[in-house]
């Protein structure tokens, strides 16, 4: 690796580093309208980490040659880890937090939008620090829309290796029509616009500002941290209404959201499969979840319905607000809500998981296989939105499902030896990985992850940013072929 | 006649309205398999029969008269409904014979059970009857010590009849059924390459039967040589050449002296060992096995996963030789999908624990007579991963996987994908079935896998860590684990044509 690589690799992370800072700056404000003491703190952090992110920027003189092809998943990786890394000053300074591998765990749960939390009390933290939880996931959510619509193309990641599913086929016809700069704008408006509408939705209902611009940053982005120590139990029935419509359209592929939104229709239809499929398993998903509740739980049925609604979209959406408190529910339907939270939401969304899109992909390569053995000379391809996709894209799709699947195994079993119980260990893994957050057991619920070991909590950690950058990039950060040459 | 007239007759075959005619499924000729197959099964009854006669066990009756009604059930199929059956087979009866005939000879091979009272509910029975057929070994009996020996033997049986699989038998008993006999091979064994021992498909499954006695044989003789009785040698030697897992005692092995422990383990090694390459040593050509890649991964997972475990076990304050004869022997029948275990030790270091999960996702080798995912299709799956990260940094490379020298294709590569997608979404979904009935999320992802992977005993779940024992679930996780172990055992698609919509549109 040269010098010029390695400037080429420390500068993209300037910028990033620069909005880290503002937002921390951005934090004094809660913190001086409640007088919680921390504004200091708060001040010296946001400035600190401005100056690193200016120094980054204007000591590296931008690079004209062209860069080494490694690069690009190094940035990708080290985008992830140096803004939770930054992330973890303001917890650690304002004293909310006294260890460094919690702060990690907090702050990496926010970028990469999963949720999971290290306090066991939420409600007693300043609101500055609340505030920059919130925010955190919020710029996490939409750092990875921006990752994939816009910057994975720009550094020129090769387009048939990492997000498969968005170069293929179908989804191509929107990289040839839009440059970068036009997606990241689209996405930005679209982002500010969904925040601003449920922001106002909620203030209508009655809930207070603060309340509101936190609940909405963690649902829009799927993130799903709370200010509340009971999640979203604590708020009215017509308020957990709202927020699992947030949550909803945050599994929804922005771009289609834009289109949707400037009333171009004919854009949409490339993407049609993917959203009917996407409402087809939600509601599939409530239903079955709202029957399991009636009958086995005994619940009422309003009851039932609204908690199935709000919590089998927080799931499917890999959200993870609460509803109630799910570690007391019925075994079964937790281990549905594991493995729906493996689907995830659409391609292009703040959601984790799979995406809708492979797991389409995965269930008509299975149908196709089978028709192939009744009709073994007939010819017919897999077909996305109508459009056929050949068999390596769909192998592609496999290669991604089973390093996830091989990552979780592992993960698991890392868990396990680091000490924690075998329900915790699946739960936590997949919680992490496809960035739910609450797993099963004592994480589970209204619980944290406070009983984690130290080692348990880096591991997880881990496993968070290798579900939200989809596994390969990490993994292929750790091959010694990767270094050589 | 000349091209001309034969395309002009090749094209009024297919359009003359008056030739045609809708195919209806061969019935006739699905009856008349699998009641030959019923009637030898009840001449296999026999056996079991003269064991219980000699040991005056009181089953002898019970036997007889399951035996009695198989073989009037057979003769029912084959002579009065399989009568005048064409022998003409296409890939739709192919699903059928093989899912039908898996069906029907467990559940007839349950009547002893019932009969003789040995298990409780006519579940349990089949329950036992399924775990033998498909070499999964999972039991329901709890006192294994006052079970009648005949029914032991018959258990055993079953395992060995299961082993090299159903159908397998069919296609070296019918020589005259060569036309689709390729499709129906294909329905139990396929999305391995198989490569024929003879051209003659037939002619190869006999030699495959033909090792497989051998080698169990050889066995039972090597055990008999050590002192043990002839119960015991024979029911242990069918569980470890079939990968069934069946035990003989309620203490398991314990009895057993450490020659025939290490016997055991060698058997039960070569067991997981892909079948046309055990035949190739046999006729002397001991170089292909150094030349067989799937063998030396599976030498060397072995290897390595013996050593892991001995380490575990010898960390955790075992002495040092009672580890490594304890996780050689552990290691052989996970890997073989056997599934037999020496007495447990109390607490399992959890290395071990890992090791066995994975070796019950992994599986023996290809046309092995063990169950898994098998190796050579993971070793197909890695390549390919391996080749795609490659590819991350150099798009523009061309790969291929290549197995033995051979090319493996896109398509090809793509339908292993798919299996191993389907088997990942069978464990899921049998337990979630299984956490229905009340078993804890972890142990039910265990007995699914273990089960769909036809390793079946408890013992072996429990060295992931799990309390568990099959006598105590629900009727519903009963039938759901024998949906898997049939899953296991047949191919996938196999069972899954046969409820496509695809199947029964015309």
């Amino acid at each position: 690796m040269k010098r010029t690589d390695i400037y080429a690799i420390l500068r993209p992370l300037g910028i990033p580093l620069m909005g880290e800072g503002a937002m921390m700056l951005l934090c004094i404000i809660p913190s001086l309208h409640f007088h919680d003491g921390t504004t200091a703190q708060m001040l010296c952090c946001g400035l600190f980490t401005l100056c690193i992110g200016l120094l980054m920027l204007l000591s590296i003189a931008k690079q004209t040659e062209r860069v080494d092809r490694r690069v690009p998943y190094i940035i990708v990786a080290l985008i992830w880890v140096v803004l939770s890394t930054f992330g973890t000053l303001p917890f650690l300074a304002t004293g909310a937090l006294h260890s460094f591998s919690d702060a990690l765990f907090e702050s990496m749960s926010g970028f990469t939008s999963t949720g999971a939390t290290i306090f066991a009390d939420i409600e007693h933290l300043p609101p500055s620090v609340l505030l920059w939880r919130s925010m955190s996931q919020w710029i996490g959510g939409f750092g990875i829309i921006l990752l994939i619509l816009a910057i994975v193309p720009s550094l020129g990641i090769n387009k048939y290796s990492l997000y498969t599913a968005e170069a293929s086929g179908a989804e191509s016809v929107d990289k040839t029509s839009s440059s970068v700069s036009t997606t990241i704008r689209r996405t930005l408006v679209i982002y500010i616009a969904l925040t601003l509408v449920f922001v106002v939705l909620l203030r209508l209902t009655g809930m207070h500002v603060w309340d509101a611009v936190n609940l909405v940053f963690t649902n829009i982005s799927s993130g799903g941290f709370s200010i509340y120590n009971d999640s979203l139990s604590a708020i009215t029935i017509q308020q957990q209404y709202i927020l699992a419509l947030a949550m909803f359209f945050s599994g929804i592929n922005f771009m289609l959201l834009f289109y949707l939104a400037t009333f171009r229709y004919r854009r949409i239809r490339h993407k049609l499969d993917q959203f009917s499929f996407y409402l087809g398993i939600a509601v599939l998903a409530i239903a079955v979840v709202a029957l399991a509740l009636h009958y086995k739980m005994d619940w009422s049925w309003s009851d039932s319905l609204r908690c199935s609604t709000v919590q089998t979209i927080s799931v499917l959406t890999t959200t993870g607000s609460l509803v109630a408190d799910t570690s007391t529910w019925w075994t079964p339907i937790l281990f549905f809500y594991v493995m729906l939270s493996l689907c995830g939401g659409m391609a292009g969304s703040t959601s984790g998981g799979l995406k809708i899109m492979r797991v389409l992909i995965l269930f008509r390569n299975t149908r196709n296989i089978l028709r192939n053995r009744l009709h073994p000379y007939a010819i017919n391809p897999v077909r996305l939105n109508g459009m056929p996709v050949t068999h390596p894209i769909i192998n592609n799709v496999m290669v991604i499902f089973f390093v996830y699947l091989f990552t979780i195994i592992a993960g698991v079993l890392l868990l396990m030896l680091s000490g924690v119980n075998a329900t915790e260990s699946f739960g936590a893994c997949i919680a992490c990985i496809t960035g739910y957050g609450p797993g099963l057991g004592a994480t589970g619920g209204f619980g944290s992850y406070a009983g984690f070991t130290v080692v348990a909590k880096y591991i997880a950690s881990l496993l968070m940013l290798m579900g939200r950058l989809e596994c390969l990039t990490v993994i292929i950060l750790f091959l010694p072929r990767f270094w050589h040459r | 006649m000349n091209v001309a007239e034969k395309i002009a007759n090749y094209g009024t075959r297919i359009f003359d309205p008056s030739q045609m005619r809708i195919r209806r499924f061969n019935f006739k000729l699905i009856a008349r398999l699998s009641g030959m197959l019923l009637i030898i099964l009840s001449c296999a009854m026999v056996f079991p029969l003269a064991v219980s006669l000699y040991y005056r066990d009181g089953a002898q009756f019970d036997l007889a008269l399951s035996g009695v009604i198989i073989l009037l059930l057979g003769l029912m199929l084959r002579n009065i409904l399989g009568h005048n059956a064409s022998y003409e087979l296409h890939e739709k009866e192919s699903f059928w014979i093989t899912s039908i005939i898996w069906l029907l000879v467990p559940l007839t091979g349950s009547l002893p059970y019932l009969f003789t009272g040995a298990t409780g509910s006519f579940t349990d029975a089949a329950f036992e009857s399924f775990s033998g057929f498909t070499t999964t070994g999972a039991s329901v009996i709890k006192d294994l010590d006052h079970t009648p020996q005949g029914l032991l033997v018959w258990r055993s049986m079953t395992q060995w009849i299961g082993g090299l699989g159903l159908i397998l038998f069919i296609i070296a008993l019918l020589k005259k059924l060569n036309v689709g006999s390729v499709q129906l091979y294909d329905a139990e064994f396929s999305g391995t390459i198989q490569r024929k021992l003879h051209p003659h498909l037939a002619t190869s499954v006999s030699l495959m039967w033909m090792i497989y006695l051998g080698l169990t044989v050889g066995l039972v003789i090597l055990l008999l040589l050590c002192g043990n009785e002839f119960i015991d040698a024979f029911c242990i030697a069918t569980s470890a050449i079939s990968t069934g897992g069946f035990m003989v005692h309620t203490a398991g092995l314990a009895g057993m002296s450490q020659l025939s422990l290490a016997l055991i383990t060698l058997f039960m090694f070569i067991s997981g060992v892909n079948i046309a390459l055990l035949y190739k040593l046999a006729t002397g050509k001991i170089r292909l096995l150094s030349h067989n890649e799937e063998f030396r991964i599976y030498v060397g997972i072995f290897a390595g996963a013996a050593v892991l475990s001995a380490v575990a076990f010898f960390l955790k304050g075992y002495p040092l030789q009672r580890s490594v004869c304890y996780s050689l022997f552990h290691v052989a029948s996970t890997i073989s999908t056997c599934g037999l275990s020496l007495p447990t030790p109390h607490v399992w270091p959890l290395a071990v624990s890992g090791v066995t999960f994975f070796l019950i996702i992994v599986g023996a080798s290809a046309g092995s007579t063990g169950g898994g995912l098998k190796i050579k299709r993971l070793m197909i799956l890695r390549r390919y991963v391996h080749n795609y990260f490659t590819r991350m940094l150099h798009p523009n490379v061309a790969f291929s996987v290549t197995i033995d020298g051979e090319r493996i294709s896109d398509e090809y590569i793509n339908k292993i994908f798919a299996f191993a997608f389907m088997y990942i979404i069978f464990i899921v979904g049998g337990a979630f079935v299984l956490t229905i009935c009340g078993v804890d999320i972890p142990t039910a992802v265990c007995v699914a896998a273990a089960n769909i992977g036809n390793l079946g005993p408890s013992p072996l779940i429990n060295a992931l860590g799990a309390n568990f024992e099959y006598g105590n679930l629900l009727p519903l996780a009963k039938w759901t684990l024998m949906v898997l172990m049939l899953v296991g055992r047949i191919e996938i698609f196999a069972i899954l044509a046969i409820f496509s919509p695809a199947y029964w549109r015309r």
